[in-house]
């Protein structure tokens, strides 16, 4: 051994350095399964939470809305309309005998709009006339205005069709003519991504990444909180390190949770979408590649802010808004296109905002590593610059206590 | 005796404001954090709908038609054509980037089909993993279709001789006209923030009511608590809370008015109801708090458990997606969330401007919270004579 010593001093001094780091590894998972609290951030809300609310949304779509219809007309034109509109899977027709009545249906909230049609409809389509219906939205919630204008407009349109070509007969202008005049650019629409415009396809991907970005950050900072609060920082660095003690610190124990979280997003990001059916397109070596920078900046930035919570509740209460925030950051509601450069250059430095738009462009759209190098680029630049911050706030903690000692 | 109770209520009060001044996260987790809050979500907003987001062409005629129909396409409210590519593949890459929403694709010889009527398509491609971007453009590109569809038929049938009053008729039989209730231009920001603002002050609500309580048990600080308000657990949890309830419904009156006559948002009522559903919210939020943290006298489990209801509160509000379309199973749990009879009495009074009459059951699910504290009444008292929970 001695004669080894001499022979390779860098060599020793390397392994001294790796048996430091993974012993403050080991020694960070006896503190997390120790910890009940951190226990149920890192474990019990990473498996739970994405059941829980893949579960609450596995409704992708709307179906049925009740809504009114008010027949002025009483025809077998405005009846075909009813059944027509009845017949979408988004809404459920109910007819009322007037527009009071179904004025107070809506009020109630036990129809979601209303669809009127007037006493002279049926007159105007036999006399060849223009004729208009009239659409209530209840606005209370986006997806009901979705649903029946997609359902109304359905029925229009396709009625308006037919209606069309006996118009153009009674013209003169027959068979592949009239076609041809009811529509002489055909427009087709195709749904690239999100094939089933589904609710739970769009948001579920985001709120997955967050609940790996957020109980991350929670968690870190629920286990630094704590240790402020027994004033053991500076424990954590035996006398016999030096300078590169922090490093040794802030690496071994990014380490323990970067193990942990290999595994965890493995199961949110993989297994989750599988077992709920949402979008998983993806190729799972893009994935992990990915994965691998988002999590490391996501550590590395909340070591870095859980140095200054000084105790182990304060960060659940100072920034669980913050998850909030980080959802409309990332640009998958309101798209990223339209967010003002103040908010675009705040939204850059959360790690949140790139993960999610990389997770959503591999798992949902199919994209490569090398379309999202804009994401992966920035995961990689703050995982680098979260590592000096949070090796810095380490190095802070670390000697603040220990120049106390001293003095 | 009542003159006791106010008297241990009023010690509280002077000692809680001592408290309050005394750390800096009483100040952050409740100004700080909502104020950030408002100037974040009222900028973020404040465009209303997302306007003129990015889109591409792959225009492989060029011909003077297709290059007119992606002029009419850019003039839309909602989209703008950013980038022409080569190919379908192309555009489908940069849509996976996330540069563009849409594409639209004309085919080869488009003109010349559409003048010797062989129906040429256009094919648009959407995405909607971003469901907003692209249930929208997809409104857009669909008029600009229709109407462009319907400017080719009515030359058309001018040169064929139909007579100009039967042309619309012929177009379109049948057109609709669209009422949106409350919210006519299908603003985002009114149909979000009018639930969310309140969902952050419920989370705040939340915490601080766990917290103020629960570091007494967990800074073994309870006995000197409940000494300071006679032994009185009422007086010592009223006089603890009070100062909340006036800042939270200071801070949540800012906020409707902020969102109503700032904003000009949707206000069909007297926004005295707003404000007074605003003041029930925030007692009926803080009597959950107290039960929650009777439940587990233990600050640290009473902040995971509050902030797994907290955020449980913008799913079962039912202002994203629609309470009777979860789960039957899950239905039932909305009660539970003061904010859902918060989000039933904003859409029947501010947004539908009815009578008052209809939200009355609202008013009762909110002041009948108030009853929750009851059940810990003497869990909280004896937690806080023999502090036999851990601190940790």
């Amino acid at each position: 051994m001695n004669a080894k010593q001499h022979k390779f001093p860098i060599l020793n001094k390397w392994i001294s350095i790796i048996k430091d780091i993974i012993s403050i590894f080991s020694n960070e998972f006896k503190i997390v399964f120790k910890d009940r609290g951190v226990v149920i951030v890192f474990i019990v809300a990473s498996l739970v939470y994405p059941m829980l609310y893949c579960g609450l949304y596995k409704n992708e779509t709307l179906v049925n809305v009740p809504i009114a219809a008010v027949d002025y007309s009483r025809s077998k034109y405005s009846e075909e309309l009813l059944r027509h509109l009845d017949a979408s899977p988004d809404v459920k027709v109910s007819k009322f005998s007037s527009f009071d009545e179904a004025k107070k249906a809506f009020d109630e909230r036990k129809v979601h709009g209303l669809f009127f049609i007037p006493a002279d409809f049926s007159k105007k389509l036999n006399t060849g006339e223009q004729t208009t219906v009239s659409v209530y939205c209840d606005m209370s919630s986006f997806l009901y205005y979705r649903s029946l204008t997609l359902a109304s407009s359905y029925s229009v349109l396709d009625m308006g069709n037919k209606i069309q070509v006996d118009r153009l007969n009674m013209q003169g202008i027959t068979g592949q003519n009239a076609t041809i005049t009811a529509s002489p650019i055909p427009f087709e629409s195709n749904i690239l991504f999100n094939e089933g415009m589904g609710f739970a396809s769009f948001l579920m991907p985001a709120i997955l990444m967050l609940i790996i970005h957020q109980t991350l950050f929670f968690g870190i900072g629920m286990l630094a909180g704590t240790s402020r609060e027994e004033n053991r920082f500076h424990q954590l660095v035996s006398s016999k390190l030096h300078r590169g003690g922090t490093l040794r610190v802030v690496l071994g124990k990014a380490a323990c949770y970067m193990l942990m979280y290999l595994v965890f997003s493995f199961y949110i990001l993989e297994v989750t979408p599988h077992v709920f059916n949402l979008p998983h397109i993806g190729n799972p070596v893009d994935l992990l590649n990915f994965i691998i920078p988002f999590l490391l900046a996501t550590i590395f930035f909340s070591m870095t802010v859980s140095v200054f919570l000084p105790n182990r509740e304060t960060g659940m209460i100072i920034f669980l808004f913050f998850s909030l925030i980080l959802l409309f950051l990332c640009g998958i509601s309101w798209p990223q296109s339209n967010i003002n450069s103040f908010w675009k250059a705040f939204a850059w430095i959360f790690p949140a905002t790139h993960g999610i738009q990389g997770y959503i462009k591999i798992n949902s759209m199919g994209a490569d590593i090398h379309h999202i190098t804009y994401e992966y680029g920035s995961l990689w630049i703050l995982s680098v610059l979260y590592f000096i911050t949070a090796c810095w706030a380490y190095y802070w903690q670390i000697k603040k206590p220990l120049s106390q000692i001293q003095d | 005796m009542l003159n006791d109770i106010f008297i241990a209520i009023s010690n509280t009060l002077s000692r809680e404001f001592r408290r309050m001044v005394s750390r800096p996260i009483y100040f952050i987790g409740t100004v700080l954090v909502m104020g950030f809050c408002y100037v974040f979500f009222l900028t973020f907003f404040n465009e209303g709908q997302p306007n003129k987001m990015p889109i591409g062409i792959v225009d492989l005629d060029n011909s003077s038609l297709s290059r007119q129909f992606v002029r009419n396409l850019d003039a839309t409210q909602q989209a703008k054509v950013v980038m022409r590519v080569g190919s379908h593949r192309e555009a489908r890459e940069e849509m996976q980037r996330g540069n563009i929403y849409a594409f639209v694709e004309i085919q080869h010889g488009f003109a010349t089909k559409a003048i010797s009527s062989k129906r040429p398509p256009i094919t648009f491609y959407l995405n909607d993993s971003y469901l907003v971007a692209g249930s929208l453009l997809l409104k857009d590109i669909s008029y600009i279709s229709a109407l462009s569809s319907g400017a080719m038929q009515r030359q058309i049938l001018r040169a064929k001789g139909v007579e100009e009053n039967r042309i619309m008729g012929i177009i379109q039989p049948i057109t609709t006209d669209t009422h949106l209730i409350g919210n006519p231009w299908a603003n985002y920001g009114i149909y979000l923030l009018n639930i969310l603002l309140p969902g952050v002050l419920q989370l705040s609500i939340l915490m601080m009511t766990i917290f103020v309580i629960g570091i007494e048990f967990k800074e073994r600080t309870s006995h000197e608590w409940l000494e300071n308000a006679n032994n009185s657990i009422f007086a010592a949890i009223t006089g603890k809370l009070v100062p909340y309830t006036v800042l939270f419904t200071l801070l949540g009156i800012i906020g409707n008015i902020l969102l109503y006559s700032y904003m000009h948002y949707p206000m069909n009522t007297s926004i005295w109801w707003m404000f007074l559903t605003t003041f029930m919210y925030v007692l009926a939020y803080q009597a959950v708090g107290v039960l929650l943290i009777g439940i587990t006298p233990v600050l640290r489990d009473g902040v995971t458990l509050v902030a797994f209801y907290g955020l449980l509160g913008f799913t079962f509000a039912g202002f994203t997606f629609p309470i009777e379309q979860l789960p039957y199973s899950a239905q039932i749990f909305s009660y539970i969330f003061p904010i859902r009879h918060y989000f039933n009495i904003y859409v029947n009074e501010a947004l539908h401007g009815i009578s008052i009459q209809y939200s009355v059951i609202s008013f009762i699910a909110l002041l009948s919270f108030n009853i929750l504290p009851l059940f810990v009444y003497h869990r909280l008292k004896n937690a806080a004579i023999k502090q036999n929970y851990p601190i940790k």
